[in-house]
C-alpha cells in the first residue's frame, strides 16, 4: 500500500478562537463551578451516636488483638481473648441490645439510608445536568467542525474517538472533530483542576464515579448486621494461633549485636 | 518556618517550644498579609493542612511559654476559620481557657462548661480528653482515672488514651493495671519501641518495688521485662532507654535467678520461663559496652549520633560510673 498523501486542508484561524477556546474555557469553568456546587450541596455525615462508636471501635479492638497478637505474654493474650469472645457472644458492646438477632429492617425505610441515597443522587445530578446541558450545547453550535490536527501521527483505531459527529472515511486520524475535543477535555482536565483547586477538588466526575464503585469504610457498612460480625470476630480470635513475639528475642538480639 | 511547625506536638521539647514560641508574631504576621477580594481569593488560596497545624502548635507553645496574647490570636484565627462548633478547635479553645484560668474557681467554670458540652454532645472526644487533663491537673487522680475508663470502655481504639491510662495507674502504684494498658497500646501500634522500653520500665519497677519473697515471681516479671527491652532495642538501633533498661534488669535478674541447673524455675502459665544465665550475663556485658559507646559518640555529638536527651545521657553516664566504683572496690 501506497504511502497516503499528506492532507492538507485550510481551516479557517477563527474556528480555533470560535470554538477550540470557548470549548475549553466552558469545561474548565464547568468544572470549577461544580466543584463548588458539591462543596455546597455536601452535607457532614451524619454524627454517630456514642453506642454505635463503641460497637464500631469494639470490634477494631477485636480485630487488633487478633492481628497483633504476638505482641503480648501467653498469659495476658489468653486473658484478652476470654474477656472479648465472652462479651462479643453476649452481645455487650452492641449499640442495640434490644434488635438483636430480629432481621435487619428494609434499608428503604431507614431515614438514615434515605439520606445517604439523597447525598449520591444530589451528587449525581450535579454530574448529569451540566454534561448534559454542554454536549447539547456543543451538539447544536459546533457539529462537524474539524478544528486541529494533531502533531503526531496516530493509527487508524482512534478514528471514532477523534472524529465524532464528523462522517468521512478518508479523513487523516490525525484531525480532531470538536465534539471529540469536548471528550477529551471531558476525560483531561483532572490535573488542570489539581492545579486551580488543589488536589482534593470535586470537579471531575470520572473519579467521583470511581469512588462510587468501591465505597470506602469497608470494615463496617451500615448493611450489615453487627451481632453477625461480632460472632464471626469472636470465632476468628478462639482460632488463633498464639506465638508471642518476645519468644527468643534475647537470642535473636545477641545474634545480631555479635554479628 | 520550622519543620517542627508541622509535627504533632508532644514530640517538641522544653527549648524547641521557646523557640517557636519567640517566632509567633512573625508567623501572626506573615499570614494576614495579603488577600484578594471575594471571587479570586477563590482562585488563589494558599491554605495547607499544615498552615492550620502551624496554628495548633504554636499555640500549644505559646501556652507552654506562658505567650497567652500570642496564643489567643492563634485561637481567634482557628475560631474564625473553623467555628467555635469545630471538636478540635473547641478543646484547643478549653486549653486556653485552662492555661488563662488563674485560680480554681475560674478552673471549676471551665470544668462545668466542659460538662455542658458532653452533656450536649456525649461523643465529643477531645473536650473529654480535656476533661480528664483537667481533673488530672486539678489532682482529682481517682476522677481522672474513672474518666478516662469510661472514655476507653466507649473507644478502646485510643493509643493516646490507653497510654495516658497508664501513666495514670503508674503514678498510683497499680503496676499490673499500668502493663495492662500499655499493652493495649501495643495492640494498636505494636512496633513502638518506646512502649516496649516504658512496659519494661514498668515491669521492672514492679519487681523491684515489690520485693517479694517469691523469688519464682520477681525472676519471672524481671526477664518479662528484660525481653520488653530486647523487643525495644531490636526495634530502634542504639536506642538509649532500652539499653540503660537492659543493663539494670539483667543486673537485677542476674541476682534473682539461680545460679546452676537451667529451667528450674517452673512457669504454670505457659509463659516464657527466664532465660538461662549465661545469657542474661551476655546481655548484660552488650548493654554495658553498648551504653558507654551511646554516652561517649552522643555527648561528643558525633554524625548520625545527635539528638539523645541530655538528662538521659547524663542519667546513663552516672550508672555506668556507679558500676566501675563498684569494680574497683
Amino acid at each position: 500500500m501506497a504511502q497516503p498523501v499528506v492532507q492538507t486542508i485550510h481551516r479557517d484561524p477563527a474556528l480555533f478562537y470560535w470554538i477550540l477556546v470557548p470549548i475549553t474555557v466552558v469545561m474548565i469553568l464547568t468544572g470549577i463551578l461544580r466543584h463548588y456546587a458539591m462543596t455546597l450541596l455536601q452535607t457532614t455525615p451524619k454524627k454517630q451516636t456514642l453506642g454505635q462508636i463503641r460497637q464500631q471501635r469494639s470490634l477494631m479492638r477485636g480485630v487488633n488483638l487478633r492481628i497483633n497478637a504476638n505482641q503480648l505474654s501467653k498469659s495476658s493474650f489468653e486473658g484478652r481473648k476470654a474477656f472479648l469472645v465472652e462479651a462479643f457472644k453476649n452481645g455487650a458492646f452492641l449499640a442495640d441490645p434490644e434488635g438483636r438477632g430480629k432481621p435487619r429492617p428494609n434499608p428503604m425505610t431507614d431515614p438514615a439510608m434515605m439520606e445517604g441515597m439523597m447525598g449520591a443522587m444530589k451528587g449525581n445530578v450535579a454530574m448529569m445536568v451540566p454534561q448534559t446541558l454542554i454536549m447539547g450545547w456543543i451538539n447544536a453550535f459546533f457539529s462537524g467542525f474539524v478544528i486541529m490536527k494533531l502533531p503526531f501521527p496516530l493509527t487508524p483505531q482512534f478514528k471514532s474517538m477523534l472524529q465524532s459527529g464528523v462522517g468521512t472515511r478518508d479523513l487523516d486520524v490525525r484531525w480532531v472533530s470538536s465534539l471529540s475535543w469536548y471528550f477529551l477535555t471531558l476525560f483531561g482536565l483532572q490535573p488542570v483542576y489539581n492545579f486551580i483547586l488543589g488536589s482534593n477538588n470535586a470537579a471531575n466526575q470520572i473519579t467521583q464515579q470511581m469512588a462510587q464503585m468501591n465505597p470506602a469504610g469497608a470494615a463496617m457498612t451500615p448493611d450489615q448486621d453487627p451481632d453477625k460480625l461480632f460472632l464471626s470476630e469472636a470465632e476468628n480470635l478462639e482460632v488463633i494461633e498464639h506465638q508471642p513475639i518476645l519468644d527468643g528475642v534475647e537470642d535473636r538480639l545477641l545474634a545480631r549485636l555479635a554479628a | 518556618m520550622s519543620a517542627d511547625l508541622i509535627q504533632p506536638f508532644p514530640s517538641i521539647s522544653p527549648s524547641t517550644a521557646v523557640h517557636l514560641s519567640q517566632q509567633a508574631p512573625q508567623i501572626l504576621q506573615s499570614s494576614s498579609s495579603l488577600s484578594l477580594p471575594y471571587p479570586l481569593s477563590l482562585l488563589t488560596s494558599t491554605e495547607t493542612q499544615e498552615t492550620w497545624m502551624t496554628y495548633e502548635n504554636l499555640l500549644i507553645s505559646c501556652l507552654r511559654t506562658g505567650d497567652n496574647e500570642a496564643a489567643r490570636r492563634c485561637l481567634d484565627e482557628l475560631l474564625s476559620r473553623f467555628g467555635e462548633k469545630n471538636e478540635r478547635v473547641m478543646a484547643l479553645q478549653g486549653m486556653y481557657e485552662e492555661a488563662v484560668a488563674e485560680n480554681d474557681k475560674e478552673l471549676g467554670a471551665v470544668m462545668q462548661s466542659y460538662e455542658a458540652v458532653l452533656k450536649e454532645d456525649p461523643t465529643n472526644m477531645p473536650i473529654r480528653k480535656r476533661r480528664v487533663a483537667l481533673l488530672r491537673s486539678m489532682g482529682k487522680t481517682n476522677d481522672a482515672t474513672a474518666a478516662l475508663v469510661e472514655l476507653l470502655d466507649a473507644s478502646p481504639t485510643d493509643s493516646e488514651a490507653w497510654a495516658e491510662l497508664a501513666d495514670l495507674y503508674f503514678t498510683q502504684g497499680l503496676y499490673s493495671q499500668a502493663i495492662y494498658s500499655l499493652e493495649e497500646v501495643l495492640l494498636i501500634i505494636p512496633n513502638a519501641w518506646n512502649i516496649h522500653a516504658r512496659l519494661g520500665e514498668i515491669a521492672y519497677i514492679s519487681a523491684t518495688s515489690s520485693e517479694s519473697s517469691d523469688r519464682g515471681n520477681t525472676a519471672k516479671v524481671l526477664s518479662d521485662a528484660l525481653r520488653r527491652f530486647c523487643r525495644s532495642i531490636e526495634l530502634c538501633d542504639n536506642y538509649l532507654r532500652g539499653y540503660y533498661g537492659l543493663k539494670i534488669t539483667a543486673k537485677k535478674l542476674l541476682d534473682a535467678l539461680p545460679r546452676g541447673g537451667k529451667g528450674a524455675i517452673a512457669t504454670s502459665d505457659g509463659d516464657l520461663p527466664p532465660p538461662p544465665v549465661e545469657t542474661v550475663e551476655k546481655l548484660h556485658e552488650i548493654a554495658t559496652s553498648k551504653l558507654a559507646e551511646i554516652v561517649r559518640r552522643g555527648s561528643a555529638g558525633e554524625k548520625g549520633w545527635e539528638g539523645y536527651d541530655e538528662a538521659e545521657l547524663i542519667a546513663a553516664r552516672a550508672l555506668l560510673d556507679k558500676d566501675e566504683e563498684k569494680v574497683e572496690r
